[in-house]
């Protein structure tokens, strides 16, 4: 008993970081989502072309070498530019997910179909009205499932933060047990704790599945490691 | 500032070498999860209750922790309970499992999206159960299977990077070390970082065209 008032403090404060981090970088990454994957959906090529560059490019690089450019590269490129950890790891969570969000949000753009966008051009609606008033709407109801099944991987790739040195759930229960020779204990800690922050996202995923009857990325097996 | 895109290049073969590392890695733990997965598969749409609730807890346990700590307790963990494995095994083991989790969700997933009247066909043509499975069921559902499977190897891969916290020597392990050797540190890593981006590229489009390929049914 009297080891785990001694170890909570810490993991509670390393959980506190994966969720203020998680929830900053989700948020981020939602906007950046939402602007790259419209950009990808619409009818400019310019933006078609640069929002595919970022999308694909970041969806073939691991998120733990996007955090090593966060924390290594940009400080190099950048001369004179230092940032807490806790911005460079919201910084590099955020770029990674941005890029899955607006797969996500260009998928569900597309997914409403095109009698819906040529109502609204016979309505006379510009490209903004209809985004705005006639596709979003739509789409943004088929994105929110899937956007939440990739919230529970942003919470689980948040864990990669460890490595450059954040101290979040996975790098407080490493320096417990390298402190109590204890790793089995604590890590089993730690995959508690990821998992009460992860699976009530998995269960609001599925309660909006079964409210409004739509095909969600988290029942249906999407893959996020 | 100056880049050195030049110096970098001479680790290629190095870089190489590595990322082949991450695709045996990837492509071991991938083979055997998804056999593995099958099981899981089968365990959760088993008849027998107490099948069922096991590999349910399974696959939430698996899909709601993070690889990184499953790989800390396979190598730190299970080492404290006497089971040594180095690096390669560890990640082997730790991915393998990670990964039956997620095909048995896509297994899942794309059996339960063939039609109820595929099934119903088959029984009223009086076709056994295992008939309507073999001829009726089973190709349908691997076509729905294959583009998520596809999906999951290269996110498999990608996170074989992770291996690189436990020492396995695979491309981001390399990528590190090479840093701290040489300081090229921008120059190595975007090459680290194409190398990613165009292995998974060549895996989406390969399966693409072997999905076309195949699928002439």
């Amino acid at each position: 008993m009297g080891e785990i008032v001694h170890d909570l403090p810490l993991l509670l404060r390393g959980a506190e970081f994966t969720v203020v981090v998680c929830a900053i970088s989700g948020v981020v990454g939602s906007l950046v989502g939402l602007v790259f994957g419209m950009a990808r959906a619409s009818t400019s090529r310019v933006a078609r072309v640069v929002s595919a560059v970022y999308i694909n490019f970041i969806r073939g690089v691991p998120p733990l070498v996007i955090l090593f450019f966060a924390y290594f590269v940009i400080p190099l490129a950048v001369p004179g530019v230092t940032f807490t950890i806790g911005f460079t790891v919201v910084l590099g969570l955020s770029v990674y997910a941005g890029a899955y969000m607006a797969e996500i949000v260009r998928g569900s753009i597309e997914a409403v179909p095109t009698g819906q966008s040529e109502a609204a051009e016979a309505l006379g609606m510009g490209y903004l009205a209809k985004l705005r008033y006639v596709v979003l709407p739509q789409a943004m109801k088929i994105a929110v499932p899937p956007g939440i099944g990739f919230l529970i991987a942003l919470v689980k790739a948040s864990s990669l933060a460890s490595v450059i040195g954040a101290v979040d759930i996975t790098k407080a229960a490493r320096i417990l047990s390298t402190g109590n020779n204890e790793p089995l204990k604590m890590m089993l800690m730690a995959a508690a704790l990821y998992f009460v922050v992860s699976y009530p996202i998995s269960l609001l995923g599925r309660w909006y599945e079964r409210r409004l009857g739509v095909r969600s990325g988290v029942a249906a097996g999407e893959g996020w490691v | 500032m100056t880049i050195d895109w030049g110096s970098a290049l001479q680790y290629l073969p190095v870089l190489l070498k590595a990322l082949w590392v991450s695709i045996y890695v990837t492509v071991i733990s991938f083979g055997i999860g998804a056999v593995l997965g099958v099981f899981v598969y089968l365990g959760k749409s088993s008849r027998f209750a107490l099948l069922r609730t096991v590999s349910s807890a399974y696959i939430e346990v698996m899909r709601n922790t993070p690889l990184l700590v499953q790989l800390y307790l396979v190598y730190f963990g299970l080492g404290q309970a006497g089971i040594n494995f180095n690096p390669l095994w560890s990640v082997v083991l730790g991915m393998t499992l990670n990964n039956s989790a997620y095909t048995a969700e896509i297994f899942r997933a794309g059996f339960d999206a063939v039609p109820v009247g595929l099934r119903e066909a088959g029984a009223a043509l009086g076709l056994r159960p295992h008939q309507t499975f073999r001829y009726v069921v089973f190709k349908p559902a691997v076509r729905n299977v294959l583009p998520s499977l596809t999906n999951q190897f290269i996110i498999l891969f990608l996170f074989s990077s992770v291996g690189s916290v436990i020492s396995l020597e695979e491309l981001t392990y390399v990528l590190q070390q090479l840093n701290s050797k040489t300081l090229l540190t921008i120059s190595l890593f975007t090459y680290g970082a194409l190398l990613y981006y165009l292995t998974s590229a060549v895996i989406a489009r390969g399966s693409r065209l072997a999905e076309r390929l195949v699928f002439r049914w």
